[in-house]
């Protein structure tokens, strides 16, 4: 309880030095997720833009004239950012039987890699790269089918839940054997810059307090490339980058096979000797003024601002959130520090209903991989910020980390561990009140 | 809820596929973006699951050198609006026929080939040029909705047209040639000269034109249609003005002449110009124009249909410049209008405000307006043999050196452009300005 109270008073404190930036915008259309910040100088939105061109860039096959944006592969997933963020928004998992696309598929043996991070598969590395350019083949394809099953609710109504079954085929390198799988969407990419200035130590207070319900909740602690050292994780589905650039040059290397002064190696495994070479481009890749823009551009996209906040259902559904303990978790408020690079982003108070920690979600939604503190259950506490726009922006393109949930009903629905006993309270609501939670969550 | 070990289950489905049959590869090499050739492999892999599309992505000056060399880079299909690499690829022997039914395609828009005579590539859609605009921002300036070139010289828009750099956006040189072809060199170029010295530059391509107009910063922006078409898709404040004298870019497919899957490649070729991959073109993040006109009936209220406009004499543009023209006149444009553009400017508010005094200016615009390089001389085949044997780098362009002939014509050009800059000058001074 004392560590509540001080976070608290911290937070009473700092009210009043708040910076003033303009963090986010009223736009409603399909351009919501890819606003930036009001009130950047001509050059910061020069550099936005620069770095929005890289994220939307096609990045191309080495050698090439094109040298500023060569060196696509070996093996990758698609050949832009905008693929698996389409709009910024959310990837979209398969239709049934199909191959992956915005989603992907993590890989690793059961162990540790001397950071303590995923151990990858000896051949086939740490995701199914299901691309090859040229003279590489591809590793393989990995098909969703999904499988049905209705979970009734307590007045009598049942809500049909889809559970993934990843399917690979064409594996090039031979049998994946016995290997850990994890299936991905894209997830949104605006206020990240937010996100990334909470400091540790709130994170830290936020996982020391009691809360109620049997929600406990923990920072990751993950390996820093830059720092060389173990730090706070908060980005990624297990929260497990320390920092937008570090997650930036992952997921650079992981999806499309671009190396960083962060991510310097390709991504090829000695047992893929076509991958080792093949012609690259540069290295690195991605030099330190275009890993630069793109982090400045992920920082400074705004967050869309909360809608229909009047409606009585809308204002009913605040308090039923709250009330049943989703507030637990996805925390409606949180200030942000001094973020080291951009003042726009220090001192900040942001609703991005998130605690940024590792919670167990129960066995339904475990991949059962380990990602340096995570264990199998534990997913990060996404933001929920923007989550009314989604079906707007990326229509279809589902909920939770692999996309399965179609609807927010489904989503809290499949809710478990440490949130079991707020979905069971959602469960047994009647259907006005849980329209209403509903409500809520879409004005947001 | 689920109890069930569904990672585990997810573990164990990994060694299923060993042995599954795959389908066959159709590479193509283009250079639209995400949105286009997703829904486009989406739609092809729904039509033909027996084939699978594999992206090889290279902008124009990019794709040509690749699909020169040896079996063509294990290419299939090219697909990009990058028109002079399919007629030189073409000379090159670069393609085989294309061997599908064209009917209901035709052959010509306006001034435009839709194919060429042999068949070998065919147009697959539209981009349109004009005007992108802010209706919100011309009203507060009291300034209607422009409807051809000269409209955009109106003196309320200074400082609020968004101009693309024809020497750093793809798109732009073409937006010169349309001009220039409409009204002749001299009168073409005089209108770029003032344009430029009340315009805001723009550097950077893609939707940044846009994005000037939506914000409000600029009120009317030159550009290219589906930018700005898709932009108000997606609901921004933007509208795109056709103009009178407009141009439009096509977008060619072609099957290499060495490709190892005639069968998908014709099949992916079949499949661009179906009703249905035509179709695909009005999606809200693509908004291109089809080359089928029988779809445009199942196509939104408003959108544009190039075929109409061409019937009251759009189109008459047939962007058949070379690429040696365009890098002749995108050079101009850099030399002469792009470099000194602030020295430019300020000379244009001068003479302006001097032609609001009543001031006799016909001297003075004749030093702005004249281009340092009359019609004959754009003309003359070794100035465009330089043009044509310096490597293209898009957009990636190094300043000028008296190294070599082409940069010693080019800073040729400077010089003069700043003697005339510098009288023009003077003579202004001379008139209280």
């Amino acid at each position: 309880m004392t560590v509540v109270r001080i976070a608290g008073l911290s937070i009473g404190l700092l009210v009043s030095a708040l910076a003033s930036a303009d963090v986010t915008h009223t736009a409603v259309n399909r351009e919501a997720y890819a606003q930036p910040f009001a009130g950047l100088d001509e050059g910061q939105l020069e550099r936005f833009f620069r770095g929005r061109s890289l994220f939307r860039q096609a990045w191309v096959v080495a050698p090439s004239r094109d040298e500023a944006v060569d060196g696509l592969g070996p093996l990758y997933n698609r050949v832009s950012c905008i693929a698996c963020h389409p709009k910024n928004g959310r990837g979209q998992a398969p239709q049934q039987g199909e191959a992956m696309r915005s989603l992907l598929l993590r890989l690793s043996v059961p162990g540790r890699d001397a950071h303590g991070g995923p151990k990858p598969h000896p051949v086939y590395g740490d995701q199914l790269n299901d691309q090859g350019v040229p003279g590489v083949p591809g590793e393989g394809r990995a098909h969703v089918y999904w499988q049905e099953h209705a979970v009734p609710l307590g007045d009598g109504e049942t809500v049909m839940l889809r559970t993934p079954r990843v399917e690979l085929r064409e594996l090039a390198y031979g049998p994946l054997d016995g290997v850990l799988t994890s299936a991905r969407v894209g997830s949104p990419v605006f206020g990240l810059g937010l996100l990334e200035a909470i400091e540790a130590s709130t994170l830290q207070a936020m996982a020391a307090e009691a809360k109620p319900d049997g929600v406990t909740g923990r920072v990751n602690q993950v390996w820093s490339v830059e720092r060389q050292r173990a730090e706070a994780g908060r980005f990624g589905l297990k929260a497990n980058q320390p920092d937008l650039r570090q997650q930036i040059a992952h997921a650079m290397l992981g999806d499309l096979g671009i190396t960083s002064t962060l991510a310097p190696e390709q991504n090829c495994t000695p047992a893929q000797q076509a991958c080792a070479q093949a012609p690259h481009g540069g290295e690195p890749e991605l030099d330190a003024m275009q890993l630069g823009d793109l982090h400045f551009y992920l920082a400074h996209l705004a967050v869309p601002a909360r809608r229909q906040q009047a409606e009585p259902a809308v204002v009913q559904g605040k308090k039923l959130f709250a009330a049943i303990g989703c507030t637990a978790c996805h925390r409606p408020e949180l200030v942000t520090g001094t973020h080291p690079l951009y003042p726009a982003l220090s001192q900040q108070r942001i609703a991005p209903y998130t605690d940024l920690l590792l919670h167990d979600m129960g066995e339904g939604l475990a991949d059962g991989r380990e990602d340096f503190l995570a264990n199998g259950r534990e997913w990060r506490t996404p933001a929920l910020w923007g989550l009314g726009l989604g079906e707007r922006i990326n229509p279809g393109s589902g909920y939770l980390h692999d996309g399965r949930a179609r609807t927010l009903e489904e989503a809290i629905v499949w809710h478990g561990g440490e949130a079991q006993v707020a979905r069971q309270r959602y469960v047994t609501l009647g259907a006005k009140e849980r329209a209403a939670i509903r409500a809520f969550l879409e004005s947001l | 809820m689920c109890r069930c070990n569904c990672w585990l289950a997810g573990l164990l489905l990994a060694f299923s596929g060993l042995l599954s049959a795959a389908p066959q590869s159709v590479v193509v090499m283009t250079s639209y973006p995400e949105e286009v050739m997703t829904r486009v492999e989406d739609g092809f892999a729904q039509a033909h699951p027996e084939y699978r599309v594999q992206v090889l992505w290279r902008q124009g000056f990019d794709a040509l050198p690749y699909l020169l060399q040896a079996r063509q880079g294990g290419v299939d299909v090219y697909w990009a609006p990058s028109p002079g690499n399919f007629t030189r690829l073409a000379k090159a022997g670069s393609w085989q026929p294309l061997g599908i039914s064209l009917e209901g395609l035709p052959a010509q828009i306006g001034g435009l080939a839709l194919r060429d005579q042999k068949n070998l590539y065919q147009a697959t859609e539209l981009a349109g040029y004009g005007f992108a605009i802010n209706t919100a921002s011309l009203a507060e300036l009291g300034v209607p909705t422009p409807k051809d070139w000269p409209d955009l010289l109106d003196a309320r828009l200074r400082g609020r047209v968004a101009l693309p750099d024809p020497g750093r956006v793809g798109f732009a040189p073409v937006l010169l040639d349309i001009v220039l072809r409409a009204y002749g060199w001299e009168r073409g170029w005089a209108l770029w000269s003032e344009l430029a010295g009340q315009a805001r530059l723009v550097t950077r391509g893609g939707t940044l034109v846009s994005d000037e107009v939506t914000s409000g910063r600029a009120a009317v922006g030159l550009s290219i249609d589906f930018f700005v078409a898709s932009a108000k898709a997606n609901g921004e404040p933007v509208d795109f003005v056709y103009p009178a004298h407009g141009g439009l870019n096509p977008a060619f497919i072609a099957i290499t002449a060495s490709t190892q899957a005639p069968a998908g490649a014709r099949a992916f070729a079949r499949y661009v110009l179906s009703d249905a991959g035509q179709a695909l073109l009005a999606d809200a993040d693509i908004r291109k124009l089809p080359v089928r006109p029988s779809v445009y009936a199942q196509l939104p209220a408003q959108y544009h249909d190039p075929f109409v406009a061409a019937g009251h004499g759009a189109y008459d543009y047939g962007n058949g410049s070379s690429r040696e023209r365009l890098a002749l006149i995108s050079s101009l444009f850099t030399q002469w209008l792009g470099l000194p553009h602030e020295a430019l400017n300020e000379l244009w508010t001068r003479l302006h405000a001097a032609e609001a005094a009543g001031h006799d200016v016909a001297a003075i615009r004749q030093l702005l307006t004249a281009p340092p390089l009359t019609a004959g001389q754009a003309e003359a085949k070794p100035l465009l043999g330089l043009f044509a044997a310096r490597q293209d780098k898009g957009m990636a362009h190094e300043p000028a050196t008296d190294q070599d002939a082409l940069g010693r014509t080019e800073i040729t050009w400077q010089f003069q452009a700043a003697l005339q800059r510098a009288e023009a000058a003077r003579l202004l001074e001379g008139l209280g300005q």
